[in-house]
C-alpha cells in the first residue's frame, strides 16, 4: 500500500521522502531480525533444559539447530543495528543534535545490554562440553533476558519521540534536560509492553510454522513436533495477552496523541458515542470513509471506557498536522485483524492439547504453516501505525521530520543502495535457513 | 563526571582500534596469504576470534552512542559531512559480519564457501581503509562547514574532504596497523610451520606500516596539513612515536623467543602509543575544518546529561568488563579449542 503510494509519486519525491523511505525500510528489516534474536534464545533454552532433564538426543539436536539460528539472527541484527545507529545521525542530523543528549540514557543502557548479550552468546555458542552444564545453560537465559532488555530500551527511546518529556522547550532551545524523565516518558511502558508481546507472538508463530511445514511434509515429524510444541506455547499465551496491552495503548493514545488515534480509526467528525469502523476505504480528499462496518459507540468505549465519551475527530486538528490517514488506518486494520486471527489459532492449539487426534490431521499443520509470516506482517503494520501516525512530526509537537533531515542531496541513491543490499541479505538468510533445515532433515533416525 | 565520559570515549576508541582492528587485520592477513595458507589462516582466525568477534565490534556502537549523547556537535559534523564514507564503512561492516557468520555457520559446506571467503577478505580490507579515510578527513582540514548549502557543489561538500591522497594514506596506514596487530596476535596461537608463516607476515606488515607512517608524515608536512605540522612540532607526540618505533626491537625478540603474552602486549602498547601521539598534539581540537578548529569540549550538553551518561557507563562497565575478561580468558588466551575441528558442526 505504502510502497504503491510512493512508487506512483516517484517523480515528485524529494530528499525527505527518500530519507524516510530508507529509514522505514532499514528499520522494518531490523525489527524482524531483532524480534527473532530476542525470542528464539528462549526456545533454545527450553529445549536445552529438556535435553538436560530427559537426555533425549532429539532435544540436543534441536537446541544446536536453534542456536545456529540464534547466532545468524543475532549477527544480522547486530550489523543492521550498527547501521541504524549511524543512520539516525546520517539521515536526521538535526534531530540527533537536539534529541541525542536527551534520549541518551536508554541508548547507553541498551549498549550495555547488547554487550552482555554478545558476551553471553560467546559463552553459549563455544561453551559446549567446556563450561559446567548448568552455567552453560544459564548463559542461554542471559542471552534471552538481555535481548528483551535491549528491545525495551530502544522502544522507550521511540516512546520519547511520541511523548517528548524531560526538558523545557523555550524559544526553540531544549533546556532543563532531565534524562531519567525522558527515559521514563509516558509512552514507554505501553509501547514496550506491546512490542515485547508482539515479538513473542511473531517469532513464535513463525518458528512454529516452519516446523509445522516439516511435520506436514512428514520429514522427521517426531523432532519437528517437539520443536513446534516448544515454540507455539510462547506465542499462544502472548496472543491472549496482546489485546489487553492494545487496550492500554489505545487509552493512552486517546489522552496523549488523539490525532494518531483518530487517524488509526479514520475518524473525521468529533462527536460522542462514536462508532468503531472495521475495514472501509478512506478518501483523504473528501475526508470520509466508505464501505465500512460500524460498531456503534465502540470507539468511545475503547478510548475512554465510556460509550458516550467524546472522541476528537481529524477535522478538529490543524490540517497541516495530520498524518497520512489512509496508510495509518489500513495498517491498523491489518494489525488488529492478524492479532485476532492469531488469537483464534492459539485457541485451536489449546484445544488440540485436549483433543490430541487433531495433531494427526494434515490441515492442522497446514493451517499453522499459513500463519507463519502473519505475526511479522502485524509487527510491521504496527510500526507503520506508530511511525506514520506521528507524522509530520519527528518529535511530537516539537520538531517536524522535514526540519530534521540531512542537507545532503541525492538520498535516492542511498535508498536504492540500501534496498539492494538488504534484499540480498534477506534472500541469503532465507536460503541459509533452508539449508539448515535440509541438513537437519537428512539425519537418519 | 566529564572525565568519566571522556575516559570511556577514548577507552572504547582504543579498544575498537585494537580489537576491531585485529579483527579486520585477520581478514587482511588472510587476503594476502598464499593459496595453500588461506585455509590455515581461516581456521586459525575462527578458533581465535570466533568467540569474541561480536564483542569486538560493539565498541563502535558504544563510541557512536557516547558521541551523540555527550558530544552532539562532533556527531553532527561527522554525520553530515562524512555521510558517504560512512555508508561505505557500514556496507563493509555488514558484508564482513554476514560473510563471517555464513562461512562458519552454513550447514552445508560447498562451493558457496569460496564466495563467502572472498567477501570476508575484501570487506576486511576496505572497511578499515574507509574508517581511516574518515578519520583523515576530520583532521585533514578540508571539510567546509556550510552556512548555505546551495553555495557549494556536492563534490566540494561531501566528497573532496575525505577523498584525497592524504586521507587515502591515513586509510592505508590504519589497514596496515590492523594487519600488523592480527599477524602478531596469531603468531601466539599457532605452532611450527604456521607460526613461522605468521611471523613472516608480522614482519612484512611491520615494514609496510613503518613505510606508510613515514610517507604519511612526509606528505602531510609537504602539503602543510595543519594536524601533521603540529604533530611534528609536538615533542611529546614525536617522543611517543619514537618509543613505539624503538619497541619494535623488543617485540621482534619476544616474537622470536615465542613469548606469546609479551609480544601481544608490546604490539598493543605500540598502538596505544601511536593513537596517543595522534590525539595528544591536537587535543581537544580533533576536527580541523577549512576555516576553524572544533573543540571536542565545546558546546557540551547540560551537566545533567553528562552526569547521567557517566553513571550509565560506570554501571555498564561494572557489568561488562568482568564478563568480557572471562570470555577472553576462557577462549582467547587459554588454548582449549585446540582440536581445530569445527565445534559447532555436530
Amino acid at each position: 500500500m505504502a510502497a504503491g503510494y510512493f512508487l506512483t509519486n516517484l517523480s515528485l519525491m524529494e530528499n525527505l521522502d527518500f530519507a524516510r523511505l530508507q529509514m522505514a525500510f532499514t528499520l522494518g528489516f531490523h525489527i524482524i531480525f531483532v524480534c527473532i534474536g530476542m525470542v528464539m534464545p528462549f526456545f533454545m533454552v527450553v529445549s536445552h533444559k529438556k535435553w538436560l532433564n530427559t537426555r533425549n538426543p532429539l532435544y540436543l539436536e534441536l537446541t544446536k539447530a536453534w542456536q545456529k539460528g540464534v547466532a545468524i539472527f543475532f549477527v544480522t541484527g547486530a550489523v543492521s543495528g550498527t547501521a541504524l545507529s549511524f543512520e539516525l545521525g546520517m539521515l536526521w542530523p538535526e534531530f540527533m543534535k537536539h534529541a541525542g543528549p536527551i534520549i541518551g540514557m536508554p541508548f547507553s543502557l541498551e549498549g550495555a545490554a547488547f554487550f552482555v548479550e554478545a558476551i553471553a552468546l560467546g559463552f553459549y555458542l563455544y561453551g559446549w562440553n567446556k563450561l559446567p552444564e548448568k552455567f552453560h545453560w544459564f548463559t542461554g537465559i542471559i542471552i534471552g533476558l538481555s535481548g528483551v532488555a535491549s528491545g525495551i530500551l530502544v522502544v522507550s527511546a521511540n516512546g520519547w519521540m511520541n511523548a517528548p518529556t524531560g526538558f523545557d522547550y523555550i524559544n526553540g532551545e531544549f533546556t532543563n534536560i532531565d534524562p531519567v524523565q525522558a527515559f521514563l516518558n509516558p509512552a514507554w511502558f505501553t509501547q514496550a509492553l506491546h512490542m515485547t508481546i508482539a515479538a513473542f507472538i511473531a517469532t513464535s508463530f513463525a518458528v512454529a510454522g516452519v516446523h509445522a511445514f516439516q511435520v506436514y511434509r512428514n520429514k522427521r515429524p517426531e523432532l519437528h513436533k517437539k520443536a513446534f510444541k516448544i515454540a507455539i506455547v510462547f506465542g499462544a499465551v502472548a496472543a491472549f495477552l496482546q489485546p489487553l496491552s492494545g487496550d492500554l495503548s489505545a487509552k493512552d493514545l486517546a489522552e496523549r496523541q488523539p490525532v494518531k488515534l483518530a487517524a488509526m480509526e479514520a475518524h473525521y467528525e468529533t462527536g460522542t458515542n462514536v462508532p468503531l469502523y472495521i475495514g472501509g476505504i478512506v478518501n483523504e480528499e473528501e475526508q470520509r470513509v466508505s464501505h465500512k462496518i460500524e460498531i456503534p459507540g465502540a470507539l468511545s468505549f475503547l478510548a475512554f471506557g465510556d460509550f458516550d465519551a467524546e472522541v476528537q475527530g481529524l477535522r478538529d486538528f490543524p490540517q497541516d498536522e495530520l498524518p497520512p490517514v489512509a496508510i495509518v488506518h489500513y495498517a491498523f486494520q491489518i494489525m488488529v485483524g492478524i492479532g485476532t486471527l492469531l488469537m483464534l489459532a492459539a485457541l485451536l492449539y489449546f484445544i488440540s492439547l485436549r483433543y490430541k487426534n487433531l495433531f494427526k490431521r494434515k490441515w492442522y499443520w497446514l493451517f499453522f504453516v499459513c500463519l507463519a509470516p502473519l505475526g511479522f506482517v502485524a509487527v510491521e503494520a504496527g510500526w507503520v501505525v506508530t511511525e506514520v501516525g506521528r507524522q509530520p512530526w519527528i518529535i511530537y509537537g516539537i520538531m517536524r521530520t522535514s526540519e530534521a533531515v540531512t542537507p545532503m542531496p541525492g538520498m535516492e541513491f542511498s535508498f536504492y543502495m540500501y534496498l539492494a543490499v538488504y534484499l540480498v541479505l534477506a534472500l541469503t538468510v532465507t536460503w541459509l535457513m533452508r539449508r539448515q533445515i535440509r541438513v537437519l532433515n537428512s539425519v537418519k533416525e | 563526571m566529564l572525565y568519566v565520559v571522556l575516559f570511556f570515549l577514548l577507552f572504547s576508541l582504543l579498544l575498537y582500534v585494537l580489537l576491531g582492528g585485529a579483527d579486520f587485520g585477520a581478514g587482511i592477513v588472510e587476503l594476502f596469504s598464499s593459496r595453500e595458507n588461506k585455509r590455515t589462516t581461516r581456521d586459525t582466525i575462527y578458533r581465535v576470534m570466533g568467540p569474541v568477534w561480536e564483542a569486538n565490534h560493539i565498541w563502535l556502537i558504544i563510541l557512536i552512542v557516547i558521541l551523540w549523547i555527550a558530544f552532539p556537535l562532533y556527531f553532527n559534523v561527522i554525520m553530515i559531512y562524512l555521510h558517504v564514507p560512512f555508508v561505505l564503512v557500514l556496507l563493509g561492516i555488514t558484508m564482513r559480519g554476514v560473510a563471517f557468520i555464513f562461512r562458519h555457520y552454513d550447514a552445508v559446506v560447498d562451493r558457496s564457501q569460496v564466495f563467502y571467503n572472498w567477501m570476508f577478505r575484501i570487506s576486511s580490507l576496505i572497511t578499515p581503509v574507509f574508517l581511516g579515510m574518515s578519520f583523515g578527513a576530520l583532521i585533514g582540514g578540508k571539510i567546509i562547514l556550510a552556512e548555505d548549502y546551495t553555495k557549494y557543489t556536492f563534490l566540494e561538500l561531501y566528497i573532496l574532504p575525505w577523498f584525497n591522497f592524504f586521507t587515502l594514506l591515513v586509510g592505508l596506514f590504519y589497514a596496515a596497523l590492523c594487519a600488523f596487530l592480527a599477524a602478531t596476535l596469531l603468531i601466539g596461537e599457532t605452532q611450527g610451520q604456521v607460526r613461522k608463516m605468521f611471523s613472516r607476515k608480522s614482519a612484512v606488515f611491520t615494514v609496510v606500516l613503518v613505510v606508510l607512517g613515514l610517507l604519511l608524515i612526509t606528505y602531510g608536512y609537504l602539503e602543510e596539513v595543519k594536524f601533521i605540522s603540529d604533530f611534528i612540532n609536538n615533542a611529546v607526540s614525536i617522543g611517543a612515536v619514537a618509543i613505539s618505533g624503538l619497541l619494535l626491537f623488543p617485540l621482534w625478540r619476544a616474537v622470536k623467543k615465542q613469548h606469546r603474552v609479551v609480544s601481544r602486549y608490546l604490539a598493543g602498547l605500540q598502538v596505544v602509543l601511536v593513537l596517543f601521539a595522534a590525539l595528544y598534539a591536537h587535543f581537544p581540537y580533533l576536527i580541523i575544518t577549512k576555516e576553524q578548529e572544533l573543540s571536542l569540549l565545546e558546546d557540551l550538553p547540560p551537566y545533567a546529561v553528562i552526569r547521567n551518561l557517566a553513571f550509565m557507563l560506570l554501571i555498564g562497565g561494572v557489568v561488562i568488563l568482568p564478563g568480557l575478561y572471562h570470555l577472553m580468558r576462557s577462549f582467547g588466551m587459554i588454548k582449549i579449542l585446540n582440536t581445530g575441528e569445527d565445534e559447532m558442526g555436530h
